[in-house]
């Protein structure tokens, strides 16, 4: 059997849906970065694939974009989590709830 | 000069605004008063240098925006906004003139100035979008000075006035969104140009839904029955300057976008809808004549009869022919005049006595023989007694309408009866009797300052009462190129007959015409 | 000419705008003094117009200016001085001119005597644009010109609250017949095309009668406002709360004749609506009969002689409504001379009675106040229409007119009002100046007036005896633009028959009237004689409960309805449904605010479900979209 795109487009969606699911139950903030990658991560895969298919670079350069903005991503985020830990000991989601209206 | 002056008159206000918050607080009002005749001059020579026989726009200025989407710059005044562009530059001047202790004299004057800029660009625009960005920024002025100088409902009464009558213009801004999606529909290029509108000719089915969008945003404006409850709060609220250029002016906006915009758009929808809002209107005039009666506050009284007489200029604009519309615009500036002195009447007793409770006067007649008379004058005026300047709009405008309907404008006329009711009941609960009142009993009268504002009222009430010509002319010119516009728009039989054909023997032509084929 | 014309318009303007710059200053001389020569200005301008007309001069048409033009529309200031126009003009400014110096000594102890004058000459100013305006508008601006001055007039001691009140009662009512008013003057215009009094009775010949008979009809309710007939005459009476001379001035002799000169300008229109006109006359008799009726039993001199004026007006009214134009024109003349001087001798006898009203608790008078007696006396003998008083050449021959129209209704109706008439006018002259001296008893100390007060009333009483004697020269003159219809009953015995029977029935009614008033029996009732408790003198006294019914309901109901609509309807209705509406979006965002609880995976989930609906909508859309013309035939099927 011959892997084609139907089959990239479906393993792009389980690690969407896995993401998606993972950004809405977790409560801990660093596995929600990994959540978010994972989202990320799985339209990259639908980017190249797509990408090969019709033989336009566009998708992957779109992958490019995406890593470099997700790398540069995490390295803030993960940075005010730092912050955020050393100010309040954990990096629990529900208790950061000072935009409630 | 005279070719950018219609910007010079919306900007000049503005940018000496700005300045003045750099003026001294001692010399604030002096500052006030010299930019406010400076710009009530410059709107004099415009009406110097407008020629009256024309029925056009002069003064056109035209200045792209955003040319991709047709939004342009354009200003021009013709005999119907020219009158009002007058009439807000002379309040405007008198209100600074007369401000009688007012804390925060600066903050009020910058705000007054402000708000004559966005009354001066409402009634000059000729663009959509540029109408809709001064009709709005209107209420931000007028936000400000009921909110910060107003009565205890202060906060109430205005955010309650600015909720209402924004909502409102949010669907007529709808409203202009569609008409320009038309016209690119129609010509393939966008437009915001209200002259490029009065071009189009929409389907009437098109041209009824498009008339209830902008009748919303006008008729809450204006405002007509139901949507009138904001005006007493407001009017309640406000300290008299406010009153006086709301009713003198603000008001007017919503009546003259009804001739500006909904007529010549919309001739078959003013058609179809004429019967139901002359209902309304004499629903304004009757019911909102019998509140006024039931007032127990002096100002009360004359808001109501604002509404009462906005109802007759309704009726006049929906007449759909040149005297009720003539009559109409002639009784907005009227209406401005006399409920503006009336505002600056009830703000003299209230700076004496701080309350607007009738109960708490009676027999001022003898203690202020001078306000009694003014007062009187203008109660007259109110009442529309002839050969004051009411009486020529209140006359064409129902004599107007009769051409319409019969029945509904003898209901419509029974407002000089009513209207005589409130005002009389409430000279007689101020002026009238004995002084019971030992707060009374020692009242100055009326102060220079104070005739410095109501004499030229006073003038300008019995002059253009005896010769309103040389308003009625230009008016009359351009209301004529209007209703003739319309008829030639206008798509059903019933439009074409209700609206009269200006051109004599264009008819004859026309059937002579076919006869040739 | 047209100097005189001018003069005779403006020179009251230019008296009254004299007198209103002294307004607020203390009382002077000069601001009655030169209103009232320039009145005597006007009036000598009128008599050279008179004379001028009288001698076949064409009739005098001027315009001053435009007033408004729109459209079609034009209404000129435009004057026109004719054989109707002049007759009024005479009148009004002859009674004024009395009433003006006759006022300097009425008003003197007045501390409102400039403010007085200057209205009084307004009022000439507006009652002269009236009657020589060449068009309705001009008519109207006069219309409410006069009803503007009467409303300060009336209410010129505004600090009674019955003056007050009664200003304001006879302005709305006047309103409510304006609004007739208007009306009518809207249907000539869209249907004439012009307001200008010439254009519009050539015009109306070619209109359809119904028009027509609407127009009469709008017309008309505004001349019966004016002219105080039934039902809007309750202001009449009431307006006695004025100070005498204008009572004299507006609401005997000027004013209220106003509708009569309305339905006679308007001749060639009511002429084409003879049904109308019939109306028109039944009312008038019937207004002449009512009241007369209620002047029987009244007990406030003033009001007497107002509720003789109506009675009058009905007698014009019949007149015009007839079509005898120039009879009821006549009437209104003579009319207003003796009228006026009853009501000048009136306010003597108030000032000598210190303002008492009550001629129960008069008599006596003649012996300390000669002069008005005499004048007095005249006076009710015109009114009662003695040969050879004024009275007896027009009110006799409305009786004519009546009898050869062959009306004989509206004859037997007048010619009984003719013995009413008679009956209380010297009831009231038989109380006031015959009979004990009852004043003794409430120690008031009677005088004459000053004498210059008699003598300014003197042109009045010389015209109240021989102005009959006017009425071929009248006739001739007016003719030339009234129909010049001759009222002659045929047979020469029936016409004698006539003259004397009623010339014997009204001086009947005077020795009825002094036998019953002027012996020394008469004491000031006090509620308790039999009269007093009669059902018809309780009706009579109480104006048949007119003024009741109107207060109770129509003025309370008006009242109460007002603040139903201001509490009820304005503020819990119509208020409280905008604030309704503001109130459910802010307990909406108070609802949802909820959903901002500031956790941040609440939030994602939200946005998911956010994407997941609008994703959801976007597609089912664009299916619908796709599919929409099997959706179509489905929905069709299903009956949709």
């Amino acid at each position: 059997m011959e892997i084609g795109l139907n089959h990239y487009l479906v393993l792009s969606t389980l690690l969407f849906a896995i993401g998606l699911i993972g950004v809405m139950r977790r409560k801990n903030l660093l596995l929600l970065f990994f959540a978010t990658e994972i989202l990320l991560n799985s339209v990259n895969i639908a980017f190249a694939a797509i990408s090969h298919y019709y033989g336009d670079l566009t998708g992957q350069l779109f992958v490019f974009f995406v890593i470099a903005i997700a790398a540069s991503e995490v390295a803030v985020g993960l940075g005010l989590l730092i912050v955020w830990h050393k100010r309040h000991g954990n990096i629990d989601l529900d208790h950061m709830s000072t935009m409630k209206g | 000069m005279l070719n950018h002056i219609l910007s010079i008159l919306i900007f000049f206000p503005a940018l000496a605004a700005m300045l003045g918050f750099i003026i001294h607080k001692d010399s604030i009002r002096a500052y006030g008063v010299a930019i406010a005749a400076i710009e009530f001059s410059l709107s004099l020579w415009l009406w110097f240098s407008f020629d009256s026989s024309a029925s056009g726009m002069q003064f056109m200025e035209h200045l792209p925006l955003v040319p991709a989407f047709g939004i342009n710059y354009i200003l021009g005044v013709d005999g119907i906004s020219l009158f009002i562009i007058i009439l807000a530059s002379f309040f405007t001047m008198i209100g600074i003139a007369s401000l009688t202790d007012t804390k925060n004299e600066k903050n009020m004057i910058v705000t007054l100035l402000f708000l004559q800029m966005t009354m001066a660009g409402v009634f000059a625009a000729l663009d959509g979008i540029v109408f809709y960005i001064f009709w709005e920024l209107s209420l931000v002025p007028m936000l400000y000075i009921i909110g910060a100088w107003g009565g205890p409902l202060r906060i109430y009464a205005s955010v309650k006035f600015f909720l209402y009558t924004f909502a409102g213009s949010l669907v007529m801004l709808v409203g202009m969104l569609f008409v320009a999606y038309f016209y690119y529909q129609a010509t393939g290029t966008w437009s915001f140009a209200i002259l490029d509108w009065y071009r189009l000719i929409l389907p009437e089915s098109f041209q009824l839904w498009l008339f209830a969008a902008f009748f919303i945003g006008f008729a809450i404006k204006v405002p007509m029955f139901p949507f009138h409850t904001w005006l007493p709060y407001a009017h309640g609220q406000a300290p008299t300057i406010g009153s006086v250029i709301l009713a003198a002016i603000l008001l007017k906006m919503g009546t003259y976008a009804f001739i500006r915009f909904s007529l010549p758009m919309f001739p078959d929808a003013s058609v179809f809808f004429m019967f139901p809002i002359a209902v309304l209107a004499i629903i304004m005039v009757i019911y909102t004549a019998m509140v006024a009666y039931a007032q127990e506050d002096v100002k009360q009284v004359v808001a109501y009869s604002s509404v009462s007489h906005m109802g007759i200029i309704i009726l006049g604009t929906f007449a759909l022919n040149v005297e009720g519309i003539t009559g109409s615009i002639f009784l907005m500036i009227a209406h401005g005049v006399v409920s503006g002195a009336l505002f600056l009447l009830v703000g003299v007793i209230y700076d004496r006595r701080h309350t607007k409770m009738m109960n708490e006067f009676g027999g001022l007649a003898h203690v202020m023989p001078r306000y009694a008379t003014i007062f009187g004058l203008m109660l007259m005026a109110s009442v529309g007694m002839p050969l004051t300047i009411n009486f020529v709009g209140e006359f064409l405008s129902l004599l107007g309408f009769y051409k319409q309907s019969h029945i509904l404008t003898l209901l419509a006329g029974t407002a000089i009866i009513v209207g005589a009711i409130y005002m009389l009941a409430a000279y007689k609960k101020m002026f009238f009797g004995e002084v019971t009142n030992e707060k009374n009993k020692n009242l100055p009268d009326v102060s220079k300052r104070e005739l410095l504002a109501l004499i030229p009222l006073s003038i300008i009430t019995i002059w253009l009462g005896i010769y309103p010509k040389p308003i009625l002319a230009p008016i009359n010119n351009s209301v004529e190129s209007i209703v003739q516009l319309m008829h030639d728009k206008s798509i059903t039989n019933e439009a074409k007959t209700r609206i009269p054909n200006l051109v004599k023997g264009a008819e004859i032509a026309k059937t002579s015409e076919q006869g040739a084929h | 000419m047209e100097l005189y014309l001018y003069l005779a318009l403006f020179s009251p303007l230019v008296g009254s705008l004299f007198a209103g710059l002294f307004g607020a200053s203390p009382r002077t001389k000069i601001a009655g003094v030169v209103p009232s020569l320039l009145l005597l200005l006007s009036f000598v301008s009128s008599t050279v117009l008179l004379i001028y007309i009288l001698s076949g001069g064409e009739k005098v048409h001027v315009e001053m200016m435009t007033w408004m033009a729109t459209g079609d529309l034009y209404i000129p200031f435009g004057f026109v001085v004719d054989q109707v126009s002049v007759t009024m003009m005479m009148v009004v400014t002859l009674v004024s001119t009395v009433v003006h110096f006759y006022s300097i000594g009425y008003m003197d102890h007045d501390k409102g005597f400039n403010r007085f004058f200057s209205y009084l000459s307004a009022f000439v100013f507006s009652m002269m644009i009236l009657i020589m305006s060449d068009n309705f508008a001009g008519l109207f601006i006069g219309w409410e010109g006069v009803g503007l001055c009467s409303w300060l007039l009336i209410g010129f001691w505004y600090h009674k609250e019955s003056a007050t009140w009664a200003a304001n009662e006879a302005f709305i009512m006047n309103r409510i017949a304006d609004l007739g008013m208007l009306i009518g003057i809207f249907l000539v215009y869209w249907n004439t095309g012009s307001l200008q009094y010439d254009h519009v009775f050539a015009t109306v010949g070619a209109l359809d009668k119904e028009v027509l008979t609407w127009m009469g009809i709008f017309l008309f309710i505004g001349a019966m406002g004016k002219s105080a007939q039934f039902p809007l005459h309750t202001w009449l009476a009431d307006a006695m709360e004025g100070p005498t001379p204008v009572s004299a001035l507006i609401h005997a002799a000027t004013m209220v004749t106003a509708g009569v000169y309305l339905v006679v300008r308007a001749n060639p229109l009511y002429d084409l609506i003879p049904n109308v006109g019939l109306f028109i006359a039944s009312l008038g008799a019937f207004v002449a009969l009512f009241a007369a009726s209620m002047a029987l039993v009244n007990r406030d001199m003033k009001r007497i002689i107002a509720y003789s004026t109506l009675s009058q007006l009905g007698y014009m009214f019949v007149a015009a409504g007839l079509g005898a134009y120039w009879v009821a024109l006549f009437h209104l003349m003579a009319h207003a001379f003796f009228k006026a001087l009853l009501f000048l001798g009136a306010g003597n006898v108030m000032h000598a009675m210190h303002n008492e009203l009550d001629p129960f608790k008069m008599g006596g008078l003649r012996k300390v106040m000669k002069g008005t007696f005499i004048m007095m006396t005249l006076a009710s003998v015109a009114l009662a229409g003695i040969y050879p008083f004024a009275g007896f050449f027009s009110k006799d021959l409305i009786l004519e007119v009546g009898f050869v129209e062959h009306h004989y209704i509206i004859y037997t109706v007048l010619l009984f009002t003719a013995g009413l008439t008679a009956f209380y006018s010297f009831r009231l002259v038989a109380l006031i100046f015959h009979g004990e001296e009852r004043y003794k008893l409430f120690g008031i100390h009677p005088h004459e007036a000053y004498k210059f007060m008699l003598v300014a009333m003197s042109p009045l009483l010389l015209l109240a005896i021989i102005a009959g004697s006017f009425k071929m020269t009248y006739f001739e003159m007016v003719t030339a633009v009234l129909p010049a219809t001759e009222y002659h009953v045929h047979s020469t015995i029936a016409y004698w028959i006539m003259t004397i029977g009623t010339q014997l029935f009204v001086i009947l009614a005077i020795a009825f009237a002094y036998k019953k008033y002027a012996n020394n029996k008469v004491k000031v009732p006090d509620g308790t004689s039999k009269m007093e408790n009669r059902l018809c003198y309780k009706i009579l006294s109480n104006q048949y409960y007119i003024p009741y019914i109107y207060e109770e309901y129509l003025v309370k109901p008006y009242r109460e309805l007002s603040t139903v609509f201001w509490k009820q309807v304005d503020m819990k209705v119509v208020d409280a449904t905008v604030d309704g509406i503001a109130g459910i979006i802010y307990a909406g965002g108070e609802k949802t605010r909820v959903m901002q609880s500031g956790n941040l995976s609440t939030m994602l989930k939200w946005m998911v479900a956010g994407t997941i609906g609008l994703l959801s909508f976007a597609v089912v859309f664009g299916l619908a979209v796709r599919y929409s013309g099997e959706i179509k035939t489905i929905l069709s099927g299903l009956g949709v």
